[in-house]
């Protein structure tokens, strides 16, 4: 462990003159990100595991629906020269497959079964990908995509319960939940930048 | 002998949250184990992207219930990280006593838990009652007792009140006086010993197998693995303390060590009393209405050593009100999951629920 800059830059000039990055971020002397097209995934994260990356830390994904593309996220991290390295890919949103990391790092197993569960991203050579995890019986399209929308979700699936104000009020005072109501446009009003 | 189905959990002692294992069993040996989450599943990690920065606040302590403040800690130092702002020094000192606080009543309430498994449950009241004292100091300083959403990206919500010093003081003092007792009831009690000794041990190789951090991985590699030492975040650089780590990683040196870091937190929140500086303690995040901070561009992973392991806040920003995305490592994923599912199956039904505590599975953040 000596100074931790020379640890990213280290480690880096090693990933640069061995892969094509498409691009690198340098988050701060202790994080580095790595871009990568999608074939160079496996035998960049084999590369870190020999050099000393061998704790599998976080694996998810982002959507990104205007790109039409999915970005998948593998962070690793090394206890003797404490970096966390992010390598990302972008994956094609129509048609989202990756194989498996399984055989690198085995600790994949549940992350690549939640992200399949949320994204819907298949990985073949994780034998138990498609069982359910987390949600039980789901039939929508994966919640953490972005045009998923719980609201629309909900209202189709749950049915529609009106509450009505079915009290008396004695003294001519504002009820409490047009009180609410008020407050409710107020704080609105205020997000959206004050009435026009 | 023909094998059986058997839960354990929901609804059991031994089992911390709402999560379950499924267990085939024969005889009284485990075949087969895994865990069965989603009870409790309340969909975090959407909320968060539908609600602006300031407001996820007190959405973000709900992912872990036991230690809600290392949520809040990852969150921040996210934010702060993407926006690459440096809060007050005195911010600091208080986020380490927060974090230190919290460390101390989730390894009590764990050493409690010990007492469920394995039907001693005075151990447990012992416990409770001392976590409950820090409730009350956690009370004092928030205005919460779970979950406090102190700890805001700028700084912390308000300075300490004043002559808090004097109840920390007296609660660690009296922590520190009955710490043999403890270690009486629970860790050198002949009952205890006879049910955690030589039980379910997890290898040094599989470690890195698993992916498990924390106390499960230091009591394994016997190496200071601790990102508090590692990646030293808020001001741990300027704090004395060691790190408890043992060789051979069963039931017992995980509560030893466990117990030992109970000693080492003492020491952290002593310290920081004494050094902590004088000044201000936030920052705003950006200028105008805080419901419209925005934050700028960029992918950035924020950890914090929680009791459990490495905590982990994975946050990506595309420069608008709401973060884009937040994914969160619970600390518990590796050994809840892959560890139940590969090293249980060979070990007795009761080692099932030791496993759950000392390696510390939190049900919430598996959830999430």
């Amino acid at each position: 462990m000596t100074n931790s800059m020379n640890n990213v830059d280290y480690i880096s000039n090693l990933v640069e003159s061995n892969f094509k990055l498409i691009e690198k971020e340098i988050v701060n002397k202790n994080q580095v990100s790595y871009i990568i097209d999608k074939e160079s995934v496996h035998s960049l994260l084999t590369f870190l595991k020999t050099n000393g990356w061998i704790q599998l830390s976080y694996l998810s994904a982002i959507d990104w629906p205007k790109e039409n593309k999915f970005e998948l996220v593998y962070i690793v991290f090394n206890w003797e020269m404490p970096v966390y390295i992010q390598v990302r890919a972008m994956l094609d949103r129509n048609n989202p497959v990756m194989p498996s990391i399984l055989p690198i790092f085995p600790g994949c197993k549940y992350y690549e079964r939640e992200t399949h569960e949320f994204f819907g991203i298949k990985f073949p050579g994780n034998p138990d990908h498609e069982k359910q995890l987390i949600l039980e019986e789901w039939d929508e399209i994966p919640p953490l995509r972005k045009d998923f929308d719980p609201r629309a979700y909900s209202d189709k699936k749950f049915a529609k319960r009106e509450y009505t104000e079915d009290f008396v009020n004695l003294n001519g005072q504002e009820s409490k939940q047009i009180i609410r109501k008020q407050r409710k446009t107020k704080i609105m009003n205020v997000r959206k930048g004050g009435k026009k | 002998m023909k094998e059986m189905k058997l839960f354990l959990g929901p609804q059991h002692p031994g089992m911390h949250g709402n999560a379950a294992v499924h267990m085939y069993v024969e005889g009284d040996m485990i075949v087969k184990a895994f865990l069965l989450p989603g009870m409790l599943h309340r969909g975090f990690e959407k909320g968060m992207e539908r609600h602006t920065w300031v407001n996820n606040i007190g959405l973000i302590p709900r992912v872990c219930v036991v230690e809600p403040d290392i949520n809040e800690m990852a969150f921040a130092q996210g934010v702060e990280m993407l926006l690459g702002m440096e809060i007050p020094e005195r911010a600091h000192y208080i986020r380490m006593i927060i974090l230190e606080l919290a460390r101390l009543s989730t390894h009590l309430m764990a050493y409690g838990g010990l007492g469920s498994p394995t039907g001693l449950y005075t151990l447990m009241y012992h416990a409770h009652t001392d976590r409950n004292t820090i409730l009350n100091i956690f009370e004092k300083i928030t205005g919460h007792r779970v979950y406090h959403m102190y700890i805001v990206p700028g700084g912390v919500r308000k300075d300490l009140p004043v002559g808090i010093e004097k109840d920390i003081h007296a609660f660690l003092d009296d922590l520190e006086n009955r710490y043999e007792e403890y270690r009486d009831l629970g860790i050198n009690n002949p009952t205890i010993l006879a049910r955690i000794t030589n039980t379910i041990e997890l290898p040094a190789e599989v470690v890195w197998e698993l992916g498990v951090t924390g106390i499960g991985m230091r009591s394994a590699v016997n190496k200071e693995y601790d990102l508090r030492k590692v990646i030293p975040y808020a001001r741990y650089d300027k704090i004395d303390f060691t790190v408890p780590i043992a060789d051979y990683s069963d039931a017992k040196s995980r509560v030893d060590c466990k117990l030992q870091e109970v000693v080492q937190s003492i020491n952290i929140i002593r310290q920081c009393l004494v050094k902590m500086p004088e000044g201000e303690v936030k920052l705003p995040l950006g200028r105008g209405q805080s419901m419209r901070w925005t934050v700028p561009k960029g992918h950035v992973y924020s950890v914090v050593e929680s009791s459990r392991g490495e905590f982990g806040y994975y946050m990506v920003s595309d420069g608008g009100l709401n973060p884009y995305r937040v994914g969160v490592r619970g600390a518990s994923y590796p050994q809840g999951l892959l560890g139940i599912e590969k090293y249980l199956p060979g070990t007795r039904i009761d080692d099932a629920a030791l496993w759950v505590d000392t390696m510390g599975v939190c049900s919430p953040e598996i959830d999430r």
